[in-house]
Parts: C-alpha cells; sequence; structure tokens
C-alpha cells in the first residue's frame, strides 16, 4: 500500500532522514549490535524509507568516555549497514573535533552516500575545511547547526549562508535540546529559507511533546528535509517518531515516497529489537527541555545523579544555566559536586 | 646575540595567539620583542601590535628575513600547514623556533614536564592548548599507576577560537593525541575539542579520563596537586574543577582562566599555550650565549 499520493494528488516532495540507527544509540548507550542495525536497514529499505543515517549517537570517531563507547566501531557499523541498504542511501553525521577527516576517508571507502557535518550554532565556519573535502570528495554534504535555540534566527540564517560558501548541498537546524516551540521554528526555518538557495533541513527533539508538530511548522516554513526516528527512538524523550510524521505529511499534501506499511513494520520491529521500551517524556526530559539542555545528557544525568544522591532536576536546570552544549558532558560530575558541596554547606 | 641583555625575538601571525603572544613578551625581562608579522596591516591583530609601539611587518616570513636587526628567536603563531614552510626558511637563516600551531614538525615542549630538555632544540612545538593543560596532569598521574587508557576532552569559548585553530581542528585533534601517547607511554589515547557558542563565554576547561588499576585518592590527588602547582608557578589561573578516584578510573577536571593580561578571563587556552611558549623561550634565553652590548648577529 502506498501512502505516496494524496487524494488531491503528490504534493511538494519532504526528503524524510531516518536518524534511527544513529541517533538511537543515545537511548541504548551506543550499544545496537550488528544484528540489529541489520534488521532495521533491511526493514526501512524495504519501506522506501530515503535516507538512513548510522553511527554512535555523536557521530563518526566519538566513541569515547565523555560521551559512551559503542558496542562496534564507525567501520562496522557502516559496513553492515551498506550491505542490508538496497534503495536507501547511506548517511553520517561527524561533528570536526570529535572526527577528522580520516573518519571521513573511512566512511567514504565504505560507500557512503551523504555525510553530515555538525557544529554548535554559532560555529558553522568548525566545517569548512569538512564541507571543502566532501566537495573534492564529490560527496554530498549536508551542515547543521546544533544547539540551535542558542542562537537567533537572524544568526542562524547567516551561519546557513557562509556553510553554503563551504560546499554545503543542504542546510538545517537540530532542536538538541527539545526546548522549541513551533512558533520558533517557523521563525527560525522561514529565516534560513530567505537566506539559502539549498534544501533547509529541520531535526526535532520531543522534551515538550512538540517534535511533530515543530516539524510540521518546519516543513510549512519551507523545509524540505525532515529528521525523524522509529518509535522516536533517540536521545532522551526521543525524536520525532517517523511513523507519524510520514502519515501526517501524507494528509497534509506532502508527499514522502515512503510505504504506510513498510513503515510501521519497520516502527514495529524498532520497538520490539532495538530499544527496551520507547521514549517517554519522563519527568527529567521535561527538565531537560525547559533547561535547554542537549537531551542525550539524560542517561548520565541520572546516573550522576544517583551517585551523588543529587536531584537529577536541579542538575538539569544549573546545566542549562552554564549553558553546557552537547559534547560538554564532563560537566554534569562537577554540576553534581558542585550542589552536593552547596547543599552540605 | 642578546641586546641590552635581553634576546631579539619576533612573533609571525598576528590573530587572537600573536597579539597575546607579544604581549606577554613584552612584560619579559628576558626577551625583546622587536616585531610583529601579519599579512594585513589593516588586520586588528596588527593594528593592536602597533598600538603597543610594536614594528609590524606584512610580508610573512619574508618580514623576518628582511628584518632590520638581528632576530633569534620566532614564535610561530600561524597555523599548521604553514609551519614546516617558515621552520625551513627560518633555520636557514640560523633562527630558533617556537611553535604555536599543532604542526608536529618541531620538538614537543611542556615546561613542567621536559622544558629542560627541549632548550637546545631549533624548532620547539607547544603542542595545543589542550596539551598544555592536560599533560602535566597526564603525565604525573602515569608516572605513578598503571594506565591503559587516557582520554581528554578540551572546551574553548568560541570568541577565543581564532580562524587559524578553526581550521586546524584535526591536527589540533591528532598531534595532542600524539603528545599525550609521547608524554605517557599510554598507546589508547583520544582527544576531544569542544568550542562552546555560550554567552557569555565558557572558562577554557580540559576533562581528563583515564582508566587504569590500583588509582588510591590519597596517591591521585597528591600526584595532581603537585602537578598542577607546577603549571601554576607560570599560569596562575591554572586550577583543578573536579578529581573523582574510583578503583579503576580517576577524572580531573581544570579549568583556566587568563590573568594579568588584555585578554578575557575566560581565554585561559590562549594564556596556558602563550605563557608556556614564553616561560620556555625565557628558559632559552637564559642559556643563550649572554654577548651583551653592541654585537649584531
Amino acid at each position: 500500500m502506498s501512502a505516496a499520493t494524496t487524494p488531491d494528488g503528490p504534493g511538494k516532495r519532504v526528503l524524510l532522514y531516518d536518524a534511527s540507527l544513529r541517533d538511537g544509540h543515545h537511548a541504548v548507550r551506543h550499544q545496537l549490535d550488528g544484528g540489529q542495525l541489520r534488521a532495521y536497514a533491511s526493514a526501512a529499505d524495504a519501506a522506501g524509507v530515503p535516507m538512513v543515517e548510522v553511527g554512535h549517537g555523536n557521530g563518526l570517531g566519538a566513541s569515547s568516555l565523555q560521551v559512551g563507547q559503542a558496542r562496534l566501531g564507525d567501520d562496522e557499523m557502516l559496513s553492515i549497514v551498506r550491505e542490508a541498504l538496497r534503495d536507501s542511501r547511506m548517511a553520517v553525521f561527524m561533528l570536526p573535533g570529535w572526527g577528522t577527516t580520516a573518519d571521513l576517508e573511512r566512511a567514504i571507502a565504505h560507500q557512503v552516500d551523504v555525510v553530515r557535518i555538525g557544529t554548535h550554532c554559532t560555529e558553522g565556519d568548525l566545517a569548512e575545511r569538512h564541507l571543502g573535502f566532501l566537495r573534492e570528495q564529490g560527496v554530498e554534504a549536508q551542515a547543521v547547526l546544533l544547539m540551535s535555540h542558542m542562537a537567533t534566527p537572524e544568526r542562524l540564517a547567516r551561519e546557513c549562508a557562509r556553510l553554503v560558501e563551504f560546499g554545503a548541498n543542504a542546510v538545517g537546524i537540530m532542536d538538541s535540546s527539545g526546548h522549541y516551540l513551533p512558533a520558533d521554528v517557523t521563525e527560525r526555518v522561514a529565516a534560513m529559507r530567505e537566506a539559502v538557495d539549498v534544501p533547509v533541513m529541520f531535526h526535532a527533539h520531543n522534551n515538550l511533546g512538540m517534535a511533530v508538530a515543530n516539524s510540521v511548522a518546519a516543513v510549512e516554513a519551507g523545509a524540505d528535509i525532515l529528521d525523524a526516528c522509529a518509535r522516536g527512538f533517540g536521545a532522551g524523550a526521543g525524536n520525532t517518531q517517523l511513523e507519524v510524521l510520514v502519515p501526517v505529511l501524507e494528509r497534509m499534501g506532502f508527499a514522502t515516497g515512503i510505504d504506510l506499511y513498510g513503515l510501521l513494520d519497520a516502527a514495529d520491529l524498532a520497538e520490539r529489537e532495538l530499544m527496551p521500551a520507547p521514549p517517554a517524556i519522563d519527568s527529567v526530559s521535561v527538565v531537560s527541555g525547559l533547561a535547554g539542555v542537549f537531551s542525550g545528557f539524560k542517561n548520565r544525568v541520572l546516573d550522576i545523579a544517583r551517585r551523588e544522591d543529587v536531584d537529577p532536576r536541579d542538575v538539569f536546570f544549573e546545566l542549562g544555566r552554564r549553558q553546557a552544549v552537547a559534547g560538554q558532558e564532563d560537566l554534569i560530575v562537577e554540576v553534581a559536586l558542585g550542589l552536593k558541596a552547596a547543599r552540605g554547606a | 646575540m642578546k641586546r641590552n641583555g635581553r634576546l631579539p625575538v619576533a612573533v609571525l601571525g598576528a590573530g587572537l595567539i600573536g597579539v597575546d603572544l607579544a604581549e606577554k613578551i613584552m612584560r619579559s625581562e628576558v626577551l625583546d620583542c622587536v616585531m610583529v608579522v601579519g599579512r594585513d596591516e589593516n588586520t586588528p591583530g596588527l593594528r593592536q601590535a602597533a598600538d603597543l609601539g610594536l614594528h609590524v611587518g606584512t610580508r610573512g616570513v619574508a618580514s623576518l628575513l628582511d628584518a632590520p636587526g638581528p632576530i633569534a628567536m620566532v614564535f610561530d603563531a600561524t597555523n599548521a600547514m604553514a609551519h614546516a614552510e617558515h621552520a625551513e626558511r627560518l633555520r636557514g637563516a640560523g633562527v630558533k623556533l617556537v611553535d604555536l600551531t599543532p604542526s608536529k614538525v618541531g620538538r614537543m615542549a611542556v615546561p613542567s614536564v621536559n622544558g629542560t630538555e627541549v632548550l637546545h632544540c631549533d624548532d620547539i612545538n607547544m603542542i595545543s592548548c589542550g596539551g598544555q593543560a592536560s599533560i602535566p596532569i597526564l603525565h604525573a598521574l602515569t608516572q605513578a599507576h598503571r594506565v591503559e587508557y587516557v582520554e581528554v576532552v578540551t572546551t574553548a569559548a568560541s570568541p577565543s577560537v581564532g580562524r587559524s585553530t578553526r581550521l586546524n581542528l584535526d591536527e589540533y585533534v591528532e598531534t595532542t593525541q600524539d603528545a599525550v601517547r609521547d608524554f605517557t607511554g599510554v598507546k589508547d589515547v583520544k582527544a576531544i575539542l569542544n568550542i562552546s557558542p555560550a554567552r557569555p563565554p565558557a572558562t577554557f576547561r580540559v576533562a581528563m579520563s583515564v582508566l587504569g588499576e590500583g588509582f588510591g585518592t590519597a596517591s591521585v590527588t597528591a600526584a595532581v596537586s603537585a602537578a598542577a602547582d607546577r603549571v601554576r608557578s607560570f599560569v596562575p589561573g591554572y586550577r583543578i574543577t573536579a578529581c573523582v578516584v574510583e578503583e579503576s578510573k580517576v577524572f580531573v577536571a581544570a579549568e583556566v582562566t587568563s590573568t594579568g593580561g588584555r585578554i578575557p578571563r575566560y581565554a585561559g587556552n590562549l594564556d596556558i599555550i602563550n605563557s608556556a611558549a614564553v616561560h620556555i623561550a625565557e628558559q632559552c634565553a637564559a642559556v643563550a650565549p649572554a654577548r651583551t652590548g653592541t654585537e649584531t648577529s
């Protein structure tokens, strides 16, 4: 059964970018094994999901004590997923400063189709060299701005224009903390849409229950690419739920090219095979979204808060006050120790 | 080659690092900053250097080779890709180099660890800000304990990271990893760099995680605190902010605030690498032939 057409005929195409096998890793401490990667990649491919991203939650080269050591190395993950995809394109993510050009070279050797280079919201020029390298290699490159709620719409638009100059084939923002409301997204995507001629992408987190609504706002403001994950499998409260977003977009008259039953089967498989339970907006996730802290901090915050006997909600609010960004997991210990000391004083 | 008892030195590169370096050298009693060289006299860095009363050049390394007076030592604050060429041209002219780029060309130096062993080298590499902030601690820990894995995560504030560093992230990661391996003897090493967009800017910070055996709270805290004291002797803003010791894992975080200069407090990354470079250069000056007076080179 195809959901690719609507009663009004095929509308504007929206490209769905399935981040389950990358962002989902945050939810399971980067422990997906080969069988899990293979099974989900095959199911997504069968459903006609156009892009399947794979890797450690923080991207190529990121396996570490800081953010969690992955069960499988990058090479192994890429080779398994490459083999499982027949029609879907394979994508990877990399943060300069975490991965290097050597990691990109290895991904290219695995015939990656699309590489996403991420930087924090105001730091687009950190991607200049890697985008240039990908352009030289003829590999499609997208550039994404993380922790985007920390920058104004104008600044994000300027960064996107710069990223296009560096060679990005598409640009966009991540709501890494799940902090946005739909109006925030509309304003930002519209500003970016105005600033560039390449496709614009948006990646939502669901901390405040807004992931689908924010994705809808993004596409209505002109976004061309939306990230989503099966059952919302992702950091903290999870991402936009792919098998919800696709039929919602189709009902709105957008075309995704994805088969509904295949998509639902893939989502069922994901729930059964990839995760102990689908992500939920628990109390700590609400606080993390309100505080504007990266959703992926959740497991580490809970571990350390338990060890130091402090309230994880206090830890999140203090991390927010210090404007901790994704990658600064080392601050969690210090914040928890500080709260503990303050209580003792 | 000293003049009035001070060694004539120059700074190549007029970005964030170069200008702070020139200021630090001006405060030195044994170094004399005779020139700051960039590429364009209209850049803020060269204008600031000129405002400080320093002689400026605009033709890169050529300005140094044509300098009117002797230059005994050049601080290279350009970028890793350019350093090899600078080293070749300047060493041919008998100039000693202190390299602040993560080029891996010269001998790697961390003042409190191997400072006295590198003074004779003609190209001394300062590794990276993260290397300078972490290696003293990591070296101390690995001297006293059996260690299998070391990880160093550095976070620098966006306004303290200039264009060359932004283009040199790969070199930063690789050079920092190589240096940690070299100084600790541990093979399995990972270095990570975050650039923080926070406003007000985040204080420069390095977090170190070490996996090994038989860590004891007393021996670890003693080693860490002694190493930090040695760094503090020339980087007053260096302090340990967390030290968590478990049986097989140690986590240490250090913050560096900039003190004494015009750069902002949060920019400890500039302060620590520049202070380390000037400290090494001063020691080199102390062992350089002390022919004071009127002679030329």
